[in-house]
């Protein structure tokens, strides 16, 4: 692992010289709003809390080709993942939840393009200096300077970028670049001490997690899921911009002869997301839907992998247009437990 | 442009007037443009505006609806229902940004084999002027 | 508005035999949010406020409400539910009794007389929000924050939402019980974001919109929140046909928003509620309120004034516009 310094000023050359197309926050309608190609116009990193569409539709596009195929053919094709990706500016958060997510599409049956595309990114995260309102990354097992997942994670130091490697990946990346960077000391390793303490301070909320994934079940008819799930529109922004939710849907499109299958993203807030072909289903309200939500990310999927799926983005929280709070909804569920 | 554009156009008529306006046109050999490919609905208040928008996702150039002149509907009022809702949808894809000379609504009689030729003459050379329509395709991306 | 008045005809209402409950807005749980909330008992009715902060749309849950198949034996649950309405949200009910969406005798309208609304992202921008729960007051023309104790003038043009500035029924039009005194509706301003678009021609429009309609992620939340999208077998989520495929790019997302503001053609209140929830900003306002421009000009239509009336698109008449008939 090394330690390495780049001032700002060089941050063109610096992305520049990288070997991979180079992703980074975009800022549209004054905000920015998700991960995109460099355009070469950038001089630096924008501004931000963090995006509001996660990094996670890199690794796990919204809508992605299975395969092509035509009426009168039997062969199938699929589409080439080839294209190298490094994502710099991702938060430690959104890069947790990817390894948090890849247990999941390793789990059973390997989902080739999730890994594929896994494989091609490297992640150069960012350090939070200043985390938002709703982050509480610290009561899921991250942190603002957490580094699972990252290949290399940057502290923001004013005038200059501190550079630490964790992965075999990140030494490579850094490799290309060597010339723009120089040694890292002891003062600023201290430095970078400080502003994780100090950022660790700034988390305002919190969630007791002790207990929950045990006593989720108990609570199956608990009256809490009516009262917190009353005012939800059944709108998928929750899901959508969860950086760990993970469920997809499979649909065919036809024209003329030809055909693709694809899978988009799914979210189980929706209505028809468990609607059997017979007409039944079996969370016929937003009560069963808001529960289910919960209960997957802290419940289910602990029992799975012993993670929680949740990685305390606030996501949820900051773009909710009803204010359903998933803090305020587990400290129900912890006073009803 | 190129100039040997073809353009692709759907036309919506309804059975009783338009279509049969079109019939009156062919057996009476009046020579109108090919580009236009029909589909015969009961009315014109028929014409859902999602069938307009499907057809220019599916490769349509352009889109014409016609049906009977206003008060000789078959269902009475059908047509005048159509003129609302298309007159809307009209404004409104002009408004998102597709060039208004690519849809266009009629009135043409059983009787007027003449003006269904003047209507398609018409469409096909504001369709053509407008060009290939690209943008809007659905088999365009990612497949 | 007096919050006493307000809670008191709130517990009496809830009071009655007949009502379900009362939906109302809250406190939120942090900053400057507001939630809804469904209020089944008296005692819950002190948590009722009404506020520059709230900008939801309560009537949307008329008819969001899910009826999954009862148990054999059970009768469904036919009492009445009262909710609280702004001028604009008012409109949206009176829309949906034009529809026969909802039925009269199952609602009781309480109406708020609304001095206007703030835009959360023009308030944050300016005051950024604070852990703690804070709340907003009118204050003559202008507002008042509360915060830590203190006393913040905030002035209205600031942070004003847009939907407000374009307002002109600022008191409810269908109400059985109004709070308050009636406001006088003040000067609109022009509706820019739509003149600006009008002012450019096909192809700069198109590239305005290719943006805007490249960044829909179709979480479907301005469809959901929508108070008058409340078809039972939505095209969105239909199969066969499929109308508007589920993938999401920029062809299916333009058919996706054509289709969605059309529907709303000549039925749209402009309460805004699009606009806000959308979570890339696409500013869907400007669709709708284009068209309700071109429905009212051309036509003389204006929906959700009179529950009596017609709906839009299902009358005619017989001179309506047709200028652009070959």
């Amino acid at each position: 692992m090394s330690a390495m310094l780049l001032n700002k000023d060089k941050w063109p050359e610096f992305v520049g010289k990288l070997s991979g197309k180079v992703w980074v926050p975009k800022v549209e309608e004054g905000e920015a709003i998700r991960f995109g190609p460099l355009s070469g116009e950038e001089s630096k990193l924008p501004e931000y809390c963090n995006t509001r569409v996660p990094p996670k539709e890199i690794v796990f596009p919204e809508t992605e080709t299975l395969y092509c195929f035509q009426a009168d053919e039997h062969e199938m094709t699929a589409p080439e993942i080839d294209e190298r990706k490094i994502i710099i500016g991702i938060r430690p958060c959104d890069a947790r939840a990817m390894k948090i997510v890849e247990k999941l599409f390793r789990w059973d049956v390997d989902d080739p393009y999730y890994l594929k595309h896994r494989e091609l990114v490297t992640l150069v995260g960012l350090a939070c200096n200043a985390p938002g309102l709703n982050c509480f990354c610290t009561s899921v097992g991250g942190g603002p300077a957490s580094t699972e997942g990252l290949d290399i994670i940057m502290f923001d130091l004013e005038d200059r970028y501190l550079l630490e490697t964790i992965t075999e990946k990140g030494e490579a990346l850094l490799k290309e670049v060597e010339g723009l960077l120089e040694e890292a000391g002891q003062d600023v390793l201290a430095q970078k001490e400080k502003l994780i303490e100090a950022a660790e301070n700034k988390i305002s909320r919190s969630v007791d997690t002790e207990g929950i994934a045990e006593g989720l079940p108990g609570l199956w008819e608990d009256p809490l899921w009516k009262r917190v799930s009353a005012s939800c529109l059944g709108c998928g922004t929750c899901t959508y911009l969860c950086p760990t939710c993970h469920c997809f849907d499979i649909q065919d499109e036809t024209e003329g002869f030809e055909a693709r299958r694809y899978r988009t993203w799914d979210s189980c807030m929706f209505e028809e997301y468990t609607r059997h072909a017979s007409g039944h289903n079996p969370r016929p309200t937003r009560r069963e839907r808001t529960r289910n939500r919960i209960n997957h990310k802290y419940s289910y999927y602990v029992d799975k992998f012993d993670l929680i799926a949740c990685v305390g983005c606030g996501r949820c929280i900051n773009y909710c247009p009803v204010n359903i709070d998933i803090v305020e909804i587990l400290r129900q569920v912890k006073e009803a437990l | 442009m190129s100039e040997d554009f073809e353009p692709n156009i759907v036309a919506f008529l309804c059975n009783w007037c338009s279509y049969a306006g079109a019939d009156l046109a062919g057996t009476s050999r009046i020579h109108y443009p090919a580009n236009i490919k029909v589909i015969r609905v009961m009315c014109s208040g028929r014409v859902n505006p999602l069938y307009v928008m499907n057809a220019l996702q599916q490769g349509a150039d352009g889109v014409l609806v016609s049906g009977c002149h206003p008060g000789d509907c078959h269902y009475m009022e059908g047509n005048y229902y159509a003129r609302r809702r298309l007159g809307i949808f009209k404004d409104l894809l002009e408004f998102v940004g597709v060039d208004p000379r690519r849809f266009h609504m009629s009135w043409v009689s059983a009787s007027e084999g003449h003006k269904w030729k003047e209507v398609v003459e018409k469409t096909v050379e504001d369709v053509r002027a407008a060009g290939p329509f690209e943008g809007f395709r659905r088999r365009q991306i990612d497949w | 508005m007096d919050l006493e008045q307000l809670r008191k005809t709130a517990a009496e209402v809830v009071a009655k035999d007949d009502v379900k409950y009362l939906i109302g807005w809250k406190k939120g749980t942090y900053g400057y949010r507001v939630s809804p909330v469904f209020i089944e008992n008296e005692a819950d009715t002190e948590d009722l406020i009404f506020s520059p902060l709230c900008t939801a749309n309560l009537v949307t849950y008329l008819t969001l409400v899910e009826k999954p198949p009862l148990p054999r034996g059970q009768k469904p649950d036919t009492r009445k539910v009262a909710l609280m309405v702004k001028g604009c949200d008012s409109r949206a009910v009176a829309q949906i009794l034009v529809e026969k969406g909802i039925e009269r005798e199952q609602i009781i309208v309480i109406g708020c007389p609304c001095p206007g609304v703030i835009d959360v992202n023009l308030l944050v921008a300016k005051y950024p929000e604070v852990a703690e729960n804070t709340e907003l007051k009118w204050s003559g023309e202008d507002f008042v924050l509360i915060r830590g104790g203190e006393e913040i003038p905030v002035k209205r043009e600031e942070v004003l939402a847009e939907k407000c500035r374009l307002c002109r029924y600022p008191n409810p039009v269908v109400s059985d019980i109004m709070i308050g005194e009636p406001v006088k509706p003040w000067q609109t301003e022009e509706d820019t974001g739509v003149s600006e678009l009008e002012g450019k021609n096909v192809a700069e429009r198109w590239e305005y919109w290719e943006e805007q309609f490249a960044r829909c992620i179709r979480c479907y939340s301005c469809r959901n929140v929508c108070p008058l999208c409340y078809c039972e077998d939505c095209i969105l989520d239909r199969l066969n046909p499929t109308w508007i495929n589920r993938a999401v790019n920029f062809s299916e997302n333009t058919a996706f928003h054509i289709a969605r503001a059309f529907h709303l053609a000549g039925r749209c209140v402009e309460c805004g509620e699009c606009e806000r929830v959308c979570p890339v900003k696409i500013p869907l306002g400007r669709l709708n309120r284009k068209l309700a421009r071109e429905v009212r000009d051309n036509y003389g239509f204006e929906p959700g004034l009179d529950p009596d009336g017609k709906p839009f698109q299902a009358s005619y008449k017989p001179d309506d516009p047709e200028d652009f008939i070959l």
